[in-house]
């Protein structure tokens, strides 16, 4: 009886600790989730709101706006990841190598970028990528362009600098999980591959990348999340219009523009939103079935 | 099948001297053991010759060619790692066969040689499971079958039984020495244990500091030794090391004085040492005698016996100086007894104050 007492107060007492956490979380975060879930099947403008059903589904499949963001969002991500993983896995090949000098110094350089501020090197490399900036003037230098790139008004080459812009930022965050990776693995294995006359390539290929596979997939999997997300460096570049004529229009922009730029349409934005969450987890799971172990398949 | 031969062989990290001019001879199929204490530059040693590292001066020579700039897998050799170094992802077929697929082996070929392994080293069923659903014992035989299914000339083993428990170990060096009969290759093998030594070896090196102390026959060490660290590191129980004091000498013949022993006299057959040199007699535990039926004879008090069946061996101590005494007839003593034990002179060895042997 009394030990049944003492039980329950243990009980009280934990839920009393973890209750501010609890509904902070709630509040901030579950509350959210769900009431945007609920929006989605909202229409109408502004306040103005009625139930829809499936009526902000039918207008994404005609919504010449949202198709160019997908488009474009995809094309970040078909491009941008794989470039940006590869580069990370190579550097941190390199920089795993002990004989190489100044190790710490190109580990730093590599990683500083995702720590710095976004504002300033957005506007860094706006004025890096200008008509006149020292991009273009180099490029002229080295005679490997005859005239200035229009980098941010000709829609393939803006394309070009927001994917440069965030593999540079990225690349030595997921850098630093491969060098984690790498140096847990046993050194006598490369020894014994060395004397058994594995060549190099060979090593990289068949010890290195299966053996890294499952930080690969973690940071294939943070990385889709990431672009999919991709939002501060479009709207830093192109003044929030994801121009040149929406040719840098991701998901993440449109929704910031439906709900705060034009006639707030919330209802809508909130479908746009679920739908950069189906994709994600269809992308992650059709990751996850890639990598998946021989054994268990 | 290979003769190796080390002259002058040195390496240095920076200003760190860890091999100190290392000369030795190996014999084609000769099984040689690299033994010592941790820090004594065995496994380095091991891994120059590898060629996993650089030998900073002398030459290393395999099969009658200079090898010290050739890459590793040019050599001949193949090595098993302590760590067994298997490839995680891959099952033992894999494994066992990986190497073969750069050398352009067929593939018809690198499945009958890793059958063959496989068969020698009793690893059949096991060929389609992965390293991580083996036990370490298995581990170990796909790390020794991948070694030979490349046919080298040389096997290295660098600790190779260290990561197993105390059963296995004993298992695994008698499965060892059964495939060194069966291949007929040069082994060199590393080990800090002394026993794995003393039962693996045709020739035993015997390593302290970066230099070789001793090589010779298991036994002519454990008899012969050439100075007193060899003695102490070879052989379980170690020999009993009793101070003692040069008091007479006379043609081909020293006699000493025991320090701890009411100066219990001992005369040696040893022809150098000078009178009131303080030196040092080794005796082995199984080398103590009945009383009276030595030389001289010690007292000892008993701390500890232990009755191993078919011996027993007495921890016994005087004036706090320990010793190890082997008793086949003494099943029953135990301790706070008093024991009087005998010395033979032809048993003993006897060693300066700096260690060296005297003879």
């Amino acid at each position: 009886m009394a030990q049944a007492r003492l039980a329950r107060r243990e009980h009280l007492t934990g839920w009393a600790f973890i209750a501010p956490a609890l509904i902070l979380l709630g509040l901030f975060m579950i509350y959210p989730i769900i009431w945007s879930l609920w929006m989605s099947f909202q229409v109408g403008k502004g306040m103005n709101l009625s139930f829809g059903g499936f009526a902000n589904i039918e207008r994404l499949t005609k919504d010449p706006v949202f198709l160019r963001a997908l488009g474009n969002t995809f094309t970040f991500f078909i491009v941008q990841v794989p470039i940006m993983i590869v580069l990370a896995l190579l550097l941190a090949v390199a920089l795993n190598d002990a004989t190489l000098r100044f190790r710490g110094l190109f580990r730093t350089a590599i990683f500083l970028p995702c720590v710095c501020s976004l504002i300033a090197y957005s506007t860094l490399f706006k004025s890096m990528f200008a008509n006149d900036g020292v991009v273009n003037q180099a490029l002229m230098a080295l005679h490997i362009i005859g005239a200035p790139i229009a980098w941010f008004s000709d829609p393939f080459w803006a394309k070009v600098v927001i994917i440069l812009a965030i593999t540079w930022r990225w690349t030595g965050y997921n850098m630093i999980f491969y060098l984690a990776a790498l140096q847990n693995i046993d050194r006598s294995i490369y020894e014994a591959a060395r004397i058994d006359g594995v060549p190099a390539w060979a090593r990289f290929r068949y010890l290195t990348i299966p053996m890294l596979k499952p930080v690969i997939l973690f940071t294939t999997v943070i990385s889709t999340i990431g672009t999919l997300q991709l939002f501060d460096e479009v709207y830093n570049f192109t003044a929030g219009n994801g121009g040149p004529s929406d040719s840098t229009l991701t998901l993440s922009l449109y929704i910031y523009n439906l709900t705060f730029k034009f006639m707030p349409s919330f209802g809508y934005s909130a479908t746009v939103s679920w739908v950069i969450v189906v994709v994600v987890g269809i992308l992650s799971l059709i990751q996850f079935l890639i990598a998946r172990d021989r054994r268990s398949s | 099948m290979s003769s190796l031969s080390l002259r002058g062989v040195r390496k240095s990290y920076g200003n760190v001297e860890v091999i100190k001019g290392v000369d030795l001879d190996i014999k084609s199929k000769e099984f040689v053991v690299f033994v010592g204490p941790s820090g004594c530059g065995k496994s380095t040693l091991l891994r120059m010759i590898a060629g996993l590292e650089h030998i900073t001066a002398g030459e290393l020579d395999i099969g009658g060619q200079r090898m010290n700039d050739v890459d590793p897998s040019k050599r001949g050799i193949a090595m098993v790692f302590q760590s067994y170094a298997l490839y995680p992802h891959m099952t033992v077929r894999e494994n066992m066969g990986f190497a073969l697929r750069f050398a352009g082996v067929a593939k018809e070929q690198i499945a009958r040689q890793v059958g063959d392994a496989a068969r020698i080293l009793a690893l059949e069923p096991l060929l389609d499971r992965f390293p991580k659903e083996l036990s370490g014992g298995q581990r170990q035989r796909v790390a020794i079958g991948r070694a030979i299914v490349r046919n080298p000339q040389v096997f290295l083993f660098d600790e190779p039984l260290s990561n197993l428990d105390a059963e296995l170990r004993v298992h695994m060096r008698i499965e060892i020495a059964r495939l060194h009969k069966e291949l007929q290759t040069t082994i060199i093998y590393v080990t800090h244990d002394q026993v794995e030594a003393m039962t693996l070896a045709d020739t035993i090196v015997v390593l302290r500091d970066g230099i070789i102390e001793q090589v010779g026959r298991p036994l002519d060490l454990y008899d012969d030794p050439a100075n007193q660290f060899v003695a102490g590191f070879i052989g379980s129980p170690k020999m009993n090391f009793l101070p003692a004091t040069i008091v007479d000498k006379a043609t081909g013949k020293i006699t000493v004085e025991l320090i701890h022993h009411d100066k219990a006299r001992l005369t040696l057959p040893v022809t150098s040492g000078v009178v009131g040199d303080p030196v040092t007699v080794g005796v082995r535990a199984e080398h103590f005698g009945t009383a009276g039926a030595g030389n001289a004879d010690i007292t000892l008090d008993v701390d500890v016996a232990e009755h191993l069946g078919s011996t027993s061996y007495v921890y016994a101590n005087a004036g706090g100086e320990a010793l190890v005494i082997e008793r086949e007839e003494s099943r029953h003593e135990t301790g706070s007894e008093r024991i009087t034990v005998s010395i033979s002179a032809d048993k003993a060895h006897l060693f300066d104050s700096k260690g060296r042997r005297l003879r």
